[in-house]
């Protein structure tokens, strides 16, 4: 395993074995996972009614 | 100098430094020195600034022998998150694609925290960019995941992990954070600190990395309610330079604090057992500490809306326009994050009848919160539902707590929806970890918030209690 300086100090100050971290999920998962959430919130926003005259909430001064 | 200054107050620091018990750079130099030995065993410190601190430090001994005191901050030492730009260093917003960038202007809260004679010791670490909605691992972050000291394999909470753990261990006496959707009460709560989050608009975020530009606010992270206070009026304020400054100052005033009878808490009678199980009791008994205070307590229940759609369209669509450079460089790959990496990209495809529908929804959450507040003063539930994640676990979707009922588990992306302010604090323990509540309240309410929660820290010590290694 290659250990990085930083990675290297770290475990020399820490002293005690920290467990490993969570680890990333293979790329095309976390794709799927980003399109998923999108769609979703795109679905649940689509669901919502709300009155024609409502304008959004932001602001631009002139 | 014992220990004990590292868990001390900042009016006390100040009391000490005024009666020349220690000179302000023995302070500086005292937590400098610990920050830079201890900070890497949580993976709190980004920066090391002692050098630059001890010159400042010396300018302050200066004044003080002069009898030219600033106020309370004058000689204290402070972090800042690594997100907030100290001219001529790095500022490397906690991820790898900026970590050689350096700006020539400092950001206003550190100037203004400076004119104080408040002392900057070390950049903070934090989860890259911030994270927004994207981040699934503790490890999201240049400088490795954050570390809770109150036990290494638990993290410290996002996305302002250094500022939370570094107060918590005693490395600074108060940090500065930030919040677009929990990341001041996340950490706060994981940590057992006590962190502010303002309303929108109240503190400047001009030199703080841009997340959700309509979200994005800038906030104290200490050991009390009191602190924040005295934190908060040092950085709160107008600033032309930051398009979404509410042109309003603030002033703690305690002396002036609401009687607490004559204040209506709302609470959600279901939240405790909403909790995690072995965090019940402890919020139990918290809610009862706010009841005998005095306030008016009465059911409350959030408005209905699709709060984690709501935050993850505003903050997916403002962060990916953020970082449009980095996605189309390619610079994103660099981040550690896949979900970060993948959702900065997706979030450019989020069209605009969805953002704008967001906003629009928003403009009635808004609404909405100004009714409830019409009846009640306060809101007050758990700041987290149970006790920080482990490290080796993913995290459930970017630290921010996503609902779409109307209770008070999703009273963290409704509050900072609604641009209202939350003060998060610690309640007790469950699993040896600590807890915390958060109160919210009506925009610019944050006296009236505060107030509670020094009242609640006057009644206990969950505030003072201090992690086993630190």
């Amino acid at each position: 395993m290659k250990l990085s300086r930083r990675e290297l100090a770290g475990a020399l100050i820490a002293g005690t074995a920290l467990p490993a971290p969570a680890q990333n999920p293979p790329a095309a998962a976390a794709v799927q996972d980003a399109a998923d959430a999108l769609r979703r919130n795109s679905e649940a926003l689509a669901r919502f009614e709300l009155p024609q005259s409502t304008e959004p909430a932001f602001q631009f001064r002139a | 100098m014992t220990d004990d200054v590292f868990f001390a107050g900042i009016s006390e620091l100040n009391a000490q430094l005024k009666k020349r018990e220690f000179s302000a750079v023995e302070l500086v130099r005292a937590f400098a020195e610990r920050l830079e030995k201890t900070g890497p065993r949580y993976n709190a410190l980004a920066l090391p600034l002692a050098e630059v601190a001890l010159r400042r430090a010396k300018l302050v001994d200066e004044e003080l022998k002069r009898e030219r005191y600033r106020g309370p901050l004058q000689g204290i030492p402070f972090g800042a998150k690594d997100l907030l730009s100290f001219a001529g260093h790095p500022t490397t917003w906690g991820a790898k694609p900026y970590a050689s960038q350096i700006f020539d202007e400092t950001a206003t809260v550190l100037k203004k925290l400076d004119k104080t004679g408040s002392v900057l010791i070390g950049k903070l670490a934090m989860v890259e960019l911030a994270g927004g909605p994207y981040y699934r691992t503790a490890s999201a972050s240049l400088f490795g995941p954050g570390l809770n000291p109150w036990d290494r394999t638990r993290w410290s909470g996002g996305s302002s992990s250094g500022s939370a753990s570094a107060v918590a261990a005693g490395l600074v006496p108060f940090a500065l954070g930030s919040e677009t959707s929990g990341s001041i009460v996340t950490p706060s709560a994981y940590c057992g600190i006590t962190g502010l989050r303002p309303t929108y608009g109240l503190v400047s975020r001009h030199g703080a990395m841009p997340l959700s530009w309509t979200m994005d606010k800038i906030g104290p992270m200490c050991r009390s309610a009191e602190d924040c206070g005295l934190v908060l009026q040092t950085i709160a304020g107008s600033d032309a330079a930051d398009a979404g400054s509410a042109g309003k100052s603030f002033y703690y005033t305690p002396q002036f604090a609401r009687k607490l009878s004559d204040i209506k808490v709302g609470f959600a009678a279901a939240d405790p057992d909403a909790a995690e199980p072995a965090a019940r009791l402890a919020f139990e008994q918290a809610m009862g500490v706010v009841r005998e205070s005095g306030v008016q307590m009465v059911e409350a229940k959030l408005p209905d809306f699709p709060y984690g759609a709501l935050t993850g369209t505003v903050i997916s669509a403002e962060g990916s326009s953020v970082f449009e450079e980095l996605i189309a460089s390619g610079g994103v790959n660099e981040l550690e994050d896949a979900y970060q990496i993948e959702g900065l990209k997706a979030g450019l495809g989020i069209p605009a009848r969805d953002y704008l529908k967001a906003m629009r929804i928003r403009s009635l959450v808004k609404q909405k919160f100004r009714e409830l507040f019409a009846d009640i003063d306060v809101l007050v539930a758990p700041a987290r539902y149970g006790v920080a994640t482990r490290i080796a676990e993913p995290l459930g979707g970017g630290g921010a707590v996503a609902g779409n009922a109307g209770d008070m588990r999703s009273l963290i992306p409704a509050g900072n929806l609604a641009g209202l302010p939350a003060l998060a604090f610690p309640c007790g323990f469950a699993d040896n970890l600590p807890v915390g509540l958060q109160l919210v309240g009506p925009a610019f309410s944050e006296n009236t918030l505060l107030a509670l929660g020094r009242d609640f820290q006057n009644r206990t010590d969950w505030h003072k209690r201090r992690p086993p290694a630190a």
